[in-house]
């Protein structure tokens, strides 16, 4: 059973469009990536998902339920962590957490002391003395504290240290080894490649491709770069060239293709140097984005 | 319930703001009323004063110089006061997490939206009951040095449960407001520009006999603090209105909230 089943999910906001169509399935267990630009439709997909708003038309379900009929019980298994946190201001940490955990049917109070000491987290504190880091770190307590079996992340590592955002990827992966299933939007393609198994790719509120990382990358560009002397642009006019630039007397280019056409062609003459590479995912997605 | 103890602990501080309003406003009355309290003279001015704008403002049904009289005629100001004070808790109460962008917190908790109107709704009835209370008991409390005649604390508890009627009504519109508008952050001004406009509809009812009917238009004209004083029950019809209002408006809030997209 699928975990997250969105079919032709759509969104206007009056006549703006929030997303078009969407159409995903999420597994159990896996860490899926939910990638595209700003105002591409992540957040509202995932709103959606939490039922705070409503579609124009299509449906969604988590957990094999529909996301409105079934809101607050889907969301007893649901932790999510948006973009920016915005909690009560008068109150304190300890109080909101606690608030927090009272909600859910399972005893939260052992869990949330251990997510805080890893967060490193003062309880004691104000929620409106909070800076944005340590509010960012309540949202990660608060969201894992019932260890819920669905992970909602829309972009977040904002504002979080580099130290702080290894400890929350550590929490994921050992939150998804426990069982959990991670849907995890971000812009940030570096995290999505160290985490992720499959990613979706969302672009102007539509779909552009559901892959694999692996055959992302497996099925696309080599990223090549030559040195060698007498060499022009004309030498690598063949098919499966592409962005071809010249840089400090080396070439620099993507190709996709048979390999054996370019290593050939490339042995007819004296090179300086030769490298080639798999490109970033970053370089991949570029090439979506654009 | 979790809902319902945290937003009574939220709403606190603006419960003793407004209780404090409330009492300020009893203890300057009746600092005023001192120099009417068995002042034959003030009765003599109040002659001079056309019948219409007497009327207007309460003063033909009560003799000024008595604390009941007094009384009656501070009636209309409290009640300004208290729905007011409930019209803004109303629509505070449920806008506030959409100012304040919390909604992607609490709404994500594993709750209903009619759990979450529900919880916020019972707090703040409790602030207006113990706001209502507050008025009762100072009133009470600051009438003992004017010697009040036998009619008054019966009179104060009928004027108090139709004060507490008033409250309820604009609560509940409060609430409806709070729930449906688009502009959550005019919710609670709307809900004040709608208790002045009403307050001014039942002023010009009374001023004007052919605008009789616009009574049904006006809370503030459903209990006649005179007719209270008279008669010392509360009119049926008017009840029942009352309570149609609420329903009604709780209602539409209900549903429109639990229907509408959350705005974030």
């Amino acid at each position: 059973m699928s975990v997250i089943e969105v079919n032709k999910l759509t969104k206007y906001y009056g006549k703006s469009r929030g997303i078009l169509d969407v159409s995903f399935k999420v597994e159990e267990g896996e860490i899926f990536g939910f990638i595209g630009p700003n105002g591409a439709g992540k957040s509202t997909t995932i709103r959606l998902l939490l039922s705070l708003i409503y579609p124009s038309s299509g449906s969604a379900a988590v957990f094999g339920k529909d996301c409105i009929q079934f809101g607050p019980e889907i969301r007893q298994e649901i932790g999510y962590l948006p973009s920016e946190v915005f909690y009560y201001e008068g109150m304190k940490v300890l109080d909101l957490l606690k608030y927090s955990g009272s909600f859910y049917k399972k005893d939260t109070t052992k869990r949330m002391y251990e997510l805080a000491e890893i967060m490193e987290l003062d309880l004691k504190r104000r929620i409106d003395d909070l800076s944005y880091g340590n509010k960012k770190k309540v949202g990660i307590v608060q969201g894992l504290l019932h260890q819920p079996r669905l992970l909602l992340l829309d972009e977040p590592t904002s504002g979080l240290d580099p130290l702080m955002q290894r400890k929350f990827f550590d929490l994921v992966q050992e939150e998804n080894k426990r069982g959990a299933t991670v849907f995890f939007s971000s812009h940030i393609l570096g995290e999505v490649q160290k985490l992720c198994s499959r990613v979706a790719i969302i672009k102007d509120g539509s779909i552009i491709e559901v892959q694999d990382i692996a055959t992302l990358r497996k099925d696309n560009y080599k990223k090549i770069s030559v040195t060698a002397e007498g060499l022009d642009e004309k030498y690598f006019a063949i098919d499966g060239v592409s962005n071809l630039q010249k840089e400090n007397g080396s070439f620099n280019f993507f190709y996709k293709g048979n390999i054996n056409t370019l290593t050939r062609l490339i042995s007819q003459k004296d090179m300086a140097d030769v490298t080639i590479e798999e490109p970033t995912l970053e370089e991949i997605f570029m090439h979506y984005y654009e | 319930m979790n809902i319902f103890l945290r937003e009574l602990k939220a709403n606190f501080k603006s419960l003793l703001i407004w209780s404090g309003i409330v009492i300020l406003f009893t203890i300057v009355g009746f600092a005023k009323f001192s120099a009417y309290y068995n002042n034959p003279d003030m009765l003599a001015i109040l002659k001079d004063i056309p019948p219409a704008m007497l009327e207007a403002l309460n003063f033909q049904a009560f003799n000024l110089t008595t604390v009941t009289g007094f009384f009656g005629i501070m009636f209309t100001y409290f009640a300004l006061l208290l729905t007011i004070s409930a019209a803004m808790w109303g629509s505070d109460v449920i806008s506030k997490e959409e100012r304040d962008k919390t909604v992607e917190f609490s709404l994500v908790l594993p709750v209903t939206r009619s759990q979450v109107i529900t919880g916020k709704a019972l707090a703040v009835l409790v602030n207006c009951i113990v706001l209502n209370l507050v008025t009762w008991g100072f009133t009470i409390a600051n009438a003992q040095q004017y010697t009040p005649d036998d009619r008054f604390n019966g009179f104060v508890a009928i004027t108090m449960l139709a004060m507490f009627i008033m409250q309820l009504i604009f609560l509940a519109v409060g609430i409806l407001l709070g729930s449906a508008l688009k502009q959550y952050k005019r919710a609670g001004s709307l809900g004040v520009s709608i208790i002045l406009a009403t307050y001014f509809i039942s002023i010009f009812d009374k001023l004007n006999e052919k605008l009789d009917f616009m009574k049904y238009f006006s809370p503030f004209n459903y209990f006649d603090p005179a007719t209270l004083l008279q008669e010392s029950r509360l009119d049926v019809l008017f009840v029942l209105l009352s309570i149609g209002i609420i329903v009604a408006a709780l209602t539409a809030a209900y549903l429109t909230y639990s229907k509408r997209d959350l705005y974030i």
